[in-house]
């Protein structure tokens, strides 16, 4: 304990000599800005900013790009918020119940305690990250293609409890996103399927114009089809903080989220984008109101913005400890490293301790810039409101398409963006929820390789998932929710039955309730 | 008003031809492009960052890095493939270059682009795989793996960064020199496939010297054998499977390519100035940081490189078919 006192006194030292300092709010404000922007998500701004960082030394490269990577998590949920576009694709779920809270004139509080929580897990999840990061990575690696199946499957599950509608419509729309996230490559085989003769398509339609468009433009779409116009919501200062009971029904959805983020962020491969589906689907399965998610509980705001946070303290975890990236956004990461001659890997922190520890203390110092930049911006930003639909839409329109576009430099996603704006509209018109295919979109291609790859690895024997002991163990509470949620929907059945009088004991009928 | 369109248009009839004719006297008078078929942080873009930053000295005119992703590089190698020739686009491409329209042949695909489409400029590096296995594990030497392979045939697993991609390759050949069957358990890119290793999910994999090296160092991975023709310097006790009798040979490299087509004197140009870029002291001391020694080839010497890859790994690509999966 002395020694990681000491250790974290050297850290600060670094952290808070005047460059690296610099790099630190450099890239706060960087990553805020590339967060808020829908579209340009995290990994695309530190790829832009990869280059600009070979010139520096290896200690501000490596602040200066993780300051993008948990600014942008600061800076997503802004969007999402005020105007229903994720900013990137881990605010996803902030849409929901954010956008209720701006239509309800609430959209300051939602904004401030999205900031308030991803402070509060960035900073608790840099202790995690500083005090447990060896031997979490060690278990991290436990994680192998049938385990990794069990947890998304477990993700998957998290549907039943993600939309405020029907099952059965929220089940149809995750298989859409299952079937949509089929397109591209083969990974076991090179087949290309669902391609249509566009190269563009062989690594799949791209998460972020998939949820741009189902959430932004069918949002838009949506807004332009009204007879009458929205009121412009005139926000007063008042509005801005949240209430005591705002507060008060935070606290706990942003320790779970804190805790959850984490524990998925570690996980090689797995994303921050499930943990924001997991910790909302949790919210709502422990909340005694579930039936207010979707119509604008903060709940449905803090803990997927906390999750958010944490996971991408989570993800540095197998980096630092292993030098194994976790994800497309660590790996950017190592190879900064490696461009100035840091070799990363299990000899890491005790090598390179100024590097470890000075980064370790750039994130605490870091998330206190975001907090304090992010505040005062919350009535900066909620002024955009004011501005009349006529003007703000197409505005919103061409960041949409500019965004889209940077990500790959490529049209076809534009196009991509642009037929799931269409489908959103036609969709939400029939009352479904989006949600869940962004879901499928994202699950599909991870699901499919760790399926695949678990059965290349048993020769095909099904037995695999139930031999290994943490994958067994994820199934096991996997069935156990996929009950629980299916309770209800018998129990409710028969009081339909006794409610018209019938026999509960018809059988085809019991079929169909299913 | 048609006064102005006149004038407006007969300037255009004489300016641009005199521009046109100045373009094609000083090559080059604008920016370059070089496109990484790979995301930032890949060997091609690690490569082609230092080889842009040296160029652009040489060249006096700015150099500038475009990474255009997708369908493992095919999106990126067929757009220079199809851009115009004129030497201002320009490719770092690495091994798979000769796979992707052999995989497209193998499915009766219309090729993205095919390997005529591009000409050779210079090698720039050449790493040769090597084979690890967790430090855990039982083999302790080449000979191990293979008697134990042969004893469980499609018993042991090995991960690789893709389907057809270059890690399986090596593998293939492996294989297919010392008779062996493995079971192949493919990963969405080299760093996934690596943790698998480490992780004690698949038992064996090749890969590049600068990803392997850190965790044979620390004690994770234990290293069996090179593909190089001859050991690799920050492994000298590592040998190679030639020495071992094993006929086999393979690279990750990645050289500078431009499109078919383009001028004489512009590849000379391109080719003269890469020369140069890889005697410049900033630039060897970028690719000695990321531990891939240079192995610079002018372009007679890397076609005839390139041509031997290529047919060494068309006659893999066609030894492992299509795949079947178990029904």
């Amino acid at each position: 304990m002395l020694e990681t006192l000491q250790n974290l006194y050297v850290g600060f030292s670094v952290a808070l000599s005047p460059t690296v300092l610099l790099y630190a709010i450099v890239g706060c404000v960087i990553g805020t800005l590339v967060g808020v922007l829908p579209g340009i998500g995290p990994l695309a701004g530190i790829s832009l900013l990869l280059p600009a960082s070979f010139g520096m030394d290896a200690t501000s490269a490596i602040v200066l790009l993780a300051g993008i990577y948990y600014g942008a998590m600061y800076g997503g949920s802004t969007t999402s918020i005020l105007m229903r576009i994720p900013g990137e694709a881990a605010s996803v779920m902030t849409c929901i119940d954010g956008y209720a809270m701006t239509r309800l004139g609430r959209g300051g509080p939602a904004l401030a305690i999205a900031a308030v929580g991803s402070y509060v897990a960035g900073t608790a999840s840099v202790v995690a990250l500083m005090l447990l990061a060896p031997p979490l990575a060690s278990f991290a690696l436990r994680f192998g293609p049938p385990e990794y199946f069990a947890l998304l499957l477990l993700g998957l599950l998290a549907l039943a409890y993600m939309s405020g509608g029907a099952i059965t419509k929220a089940l149809a729309m995750a298989s859409l996103g299952l079937l949509l996230g089929m397109i591209g490559i083969d990974p076991m085989t090179g087949f290309f399927r669902f391609h249509y003769g566009l190269v563009e398509l062989g690594d799949g339609i791209g998460i972020v114009p998939v949820a741009v468009g189902l959430f932004g433009l069918s949002e838009i779409l949506l807004t332009a089809g009204q007879e009458k116009p929205p009121e412009v919501i005139k926000p007063r200062l008042a509005d801005l903080l949240p209430s005591r009971q705002e507060w008060r029904d935070s606290t706990w959805p942003i320790a779970r989220g804190t805790v959850l983020g984490f524990l998925i962020g570690i996980i090689p491969g797995s994303a921050h984008i499930i943990s924001s589906f997991v910790s909302y689907a949790v919210e709502r399965r422990i909340s005694r109101h579930p039936e207010r998610f979707g119509h604008g509980a903060i709940e449905g705001v803090a803990g997927p913005e906390s999750a958010n946070n944490s996971a991408t303290s989570g993800a540095f975890v197998p980096m630092l400890a292993l030098g194994v990236p976790s994800g497309p956004i660590p790996a950017v990461m190592l190879a900064a490293l490696m461009v100035h001659g840091i070799s990363p890997g299990p000899l890491l922190i005790q090598q390179q301790p100024q590097l470890f520890w000075g980064f370790i203390a750039s994130m605490y110092v870091g998330n206190l810039v975001l907090l304090i930049l992010n505040l005062p911006l919350v009535g900066l930003f909620v002024n955009i409101l004011r501005v009349p639909y006529p003007l703000l839409y197409p505005a919103i329109l061409v960041f949409c398409v500019l965004g889209v576009y940077a990500v790959n430099g490529s049209v076809v996603d534009v196009w991509i963006m642009l037929v799931m704006g269409a489908l959103g509209y036609v969709l939400r018109k029939f009352d479904f929820e989006t949600a869940p295919i962004v879901l499928g979109v994202v699950l599909a291609p991870m699901l499919e390789m760790s399926f695949r790859q678990s059965l290349a690895m048993s020769s095909g024997s099904y037995a695999i998932f139930f031999q290994r002991p943490i994958a067994a163990t994820m199934l096991a509470g996997g069935v156990a929710l996929l009950s629980l949620s299916l309770l209800p929907l018998l129990t409710r059945g028969m009081d339909w039955r006794r409610a018209l009088g019938l026999s509960s004991s018809s059988e085809p009928e019991k079929e169909d309730e299913k | 008003m048609k006064r102005t369109l006149l004038v407006m248009l007969s300037i255009c009839v004489v300016v641009i031809p005199i521009t046109q004719i100045a373009a094609q006297d000083a090559f080059p008078n604008r920016p370059i492009t070089i496109v990484a078929p790979f995301p930032p942080g890949g060997v091609a873009d690690l490569t082609a960052r230092p080889v842009a930053a040296a160029m652009e000295k040489i060249l006096k005119n700015p150099v500038v890095v475009v990474n255009k992703t997708g369908a493992a590089g095919a999106v990126g190698m067929s757009f220079v493939a199809n851009s115009k020739p004129d030497g201002y686009t320009l490719l770092m491409a690495l091994s798979s270059i000769s796979i992707i329209p052999e995989a497209d042949k193998l499915f009766d695909r219309k090729p993205a682009y095919t390997i005529d489409q591009l000409v050779p400029l210079a090698l720039i590096s050449a790493d040769p795989t090597i084979l690890v296995v967790p430090a855990s594990s039982p083999w302790k030497s080449v000979k191990d793996f293979v008697a134990d392979a042969k004893k469980r045939p499609e018993q042991i697993s090995y991960s690789s960064s893709g389907i057809y991609g270059t890690l399986h390759m090596a593998m293939e050949m492996l294989s297919h020199a010392a008779g062996i069957k493995l079971k192949h358990v493919p990963y969405g890119g080299a760093s996934p496939a690596l943790t698998a290793v480490l992780g004690g999910h698949q038992e064996a994999l090749a890969s590049g010297p600068a990803v392997v090296i850190p965790h044979i160092k620390g004690g994770k991975l234990r290293p069996l054998a090179g593909w190089g023709a001859k050991r690799v310097a920050a492994l000298p006790d590592v040998a190679t499977f030639k020495e071992l009798g094993y006929d086999i040979e393979f690279y990750i490299w990645a050289g500078m390519f431009a499109p078919k087509g383009t001028p004489e004197p512009v590849l000379k140009k391109l080719r003269d100035a890469l020369g140069q870029t890889v005697q410049q002291a900033d630039f060897k001391d970028a690719m000695t940081k990321m531990e891939t020694p240079i192995a610079y080839m002018d372009q007679p010497e890397f076609q005839k490189f390139w041509e031997k890859d290529a047919r060494m790994l068309a006659e893999a690509i066609k030894r492992i078919g299509r795949i079947e999966e178990p029904k």
